[in-house]
């Protein structure tokens, strides 16, 4: 058991030269190394707060959005559903505006019809009238239906009074032509005999043409210029038509009673006025 | 029979003799400077760690744990010499296994080698710390009669670290060379791991005791104000 003193001091040395070498080595490094990862982890750490930090505020920040765009939506919802019941209330409004023309013109077709149907119904009752009227004369006064209304005119034509035979003297000094217009075709005799009371009665030798006009039915109408004179079954016919449309009226307010006060003032027309000289 | 490896000459050359007392010590210093440096040249600051440097860093926080249990408030001042005699004493120690190898802690010049480093160290952290005057109070401490018991304590305890050491690592390698004389087979084994254990313990005690030391003699006193040590006080003396 001895000590080298020599030994010692460099043992000394060599424990020096150790302990500055391992703190270059070993210990500098690692604490270093383990610091700087401390840090980066701190660092980490920090990092994730914040990012946690952020991801809340976002998440409530869209919650946020969420909310108002529901209440945006539940808005606009509203507002179309107003819309919609406003266009569903102005839809059926027009629906209804047009059902009412379509019935007026239907209400309208009708009267048109009913009144062609009038006027047909008139035609033919006047032409059964003047058949049975016709047939009537011919069986029990023996004449010819023609004859008689040319007999009857030219009694006409004498008995005109004064006041009216100027007009028509007047009359035959313009005109070129006098026009005698019948429901039948008279026969040449006939004409000649009206012909001939014209000339008498007017005092003028007016040439004297022949018309038929189914308007007449039966008579004669006598135009000379811008004056006329009728003696015919129209103004019969006239009457009946407007018992007719009295009775037509009453029987249109029975069943088809849909038209109303405005269907019976159309239908009331007012009778057609005569344009007799007489 | 060698009992110091102060006899054991390795090398001579113009009079100068490479004893193998130093030739091992170089031999260590050679083992754990190269382990570190190929260790902490690729340091990782990452995730992912490597095993070896796994293992340092455990070495290192381990001391500096200790370190810091002994009551020093900045573990990072005393731990690369507290660490290096640390591992230089148990790194000698365990390279014992080594076929051929004599532990230079089994002879008296190196423990007494680092028993004079650890008395010089103390007072050099102490003063660093509290000053000249700081140190010198505390050999009269608590009264100036105490001077001549403090003088012999600081070294007597310089002594005992050294011998206490040396006797440890020096009685192993005796008691396996008397043993492998009497019963040649596997018993000298078992006393080998004993070794082992025994050469570790020394290590951490011979490195615990100079810190405690350096504690003691660096730690500030309570001032008369009262104001509260900063220091940790649950450090026992030797």
């Amino acid at each position: 058991m001895q000590i080298d003193w020599l030994t010692v001091a460099a043992q000394i040395v060599n424990f020096l030269v150790l302990v500055w070498l391992l703190q270059r080595f070993l210990y500098r490094p690692i604490s270093a190394a383990m610091r700087r990862r401390e840090a980066r982890i701190e660092d980490r750490l920090a990092q994730a707060r914040t990012t946690r930090q952020e991801a809340a505020e976002e998440a409530e920040r869209l919650g946020k959005e969420r909310a108002a765009l529901a209440e945006e939506k539940a808005g606009i919802l509203d507002k179309a559903r107003a819309d919609a019941a406003e266009l569903h209330q102005e839809l059926e409004a027009e629906l209804r505006a047009e059902m009412e023309d379509k019935r007026k013109t239907w209400q309208r077709h009708l009267e048109e019809e009913r009144d062609e149907f009038t006027r047909r119904l008139q035609r033919h009752a006047g032409q059964r009238l003047i058949d049975i009227a016709e047939r009537v004369l011919a069986d029990f006064a023996g004449t010819d239906l023609s004859e008689r209304i040319a007999t009857t005119f030219v009694s006409r034509l004498e008995s005109l009074d004064e006041d009216a035979r100027a007009r028509l003297v007047e009359a035959t000094r313009q005109a070129d032509s006098a026009v005698i217009a019948t429901g039948r075709p008279l026969d040449p005799t006939t004409r000649g005999k009206i012909t001939r009371a014209l000339h008498e009665a007017l005092a003028s030798d007016i040439p004297v043409a022949y018309r038929e006009d189914e308007d007449v039915l039966l008579g004669v109408r006598l135009t000379i210029g811008d004056q006329t004179v009728e003696w015919s079954a129209a103004r019969h016919l006239r009457r009946l038509e407007t018992a007719l449309d009295e009775i037509l009226d009453s029987e249109g307010r029975g069943p088809r009673a849909a038209g109303t006060a405005q269907n019976s003032a159309a239908t009331a027309r007012p009778p057609r006025p005569e344009r007799s000289a007489t | 029979m060698e009992i110091s490896p102060d006899a054991w000459v390795l090398a001579e050359w113009q009079g100068w003799r490479l004893t193998a007392t130093v030739g091992f010590t170089w031999l260590v210093m050679a083992f754990l400077v190269i382990v570190s440096r190929a260790i902490t040249a690729r340091l990782s600051e990452g995730e992912t760690v490597s095993r070896w440097q796994v293992m340092l860093e455990v070495i290192v926080t381990a001391i500096r744990d200790q370190i810091d249990e002994v009551g020093a408030d900045d573990p990072d001042r005393y731990l690369p010499f507290i660490g290096t005699l640390f591992l230089f004493i148990a790194t000698a120690n365990l390279l014992a296994v080594v076929p051929g190898y004599e532990p230079p802690t089994g002879s008296l010049s190196t423990t007494a080698a680092l028993a004079i480093c650890v008395l010089i160290a103390v007072p050099i952290f102490s003063i660093t710390r509290r000053g000249l005057g700081g140190y010198l109070k505390t050999y009269i401490h608590p009264t100036p009669l105490m001077l001549p018991f403090n003088l012999i304590g600081e070294l007597s305890r310089t002594l005992a670290l050294a011998v206490r050491l040396y006797g440890n690592v020096m009685s192993g390698t005796v008691i396996v060379g008397i043993l492998i004389s009497v019963a040649p087979f596997f018993f000298p084994i078992l006393m080998q791991l004993l070794g082992l254990l025994t050469g570790l313990i020394q290590a951490y005690i011979f490195a615990i005791l100079a810190m405690v030391y350096i504690a003691s003699a660096s730690r500030s006193r309570p001032k008369p104000d009262n104001q509260p040590d900063t220091d940790n006080p649950n450090t026992a003396g030797d």
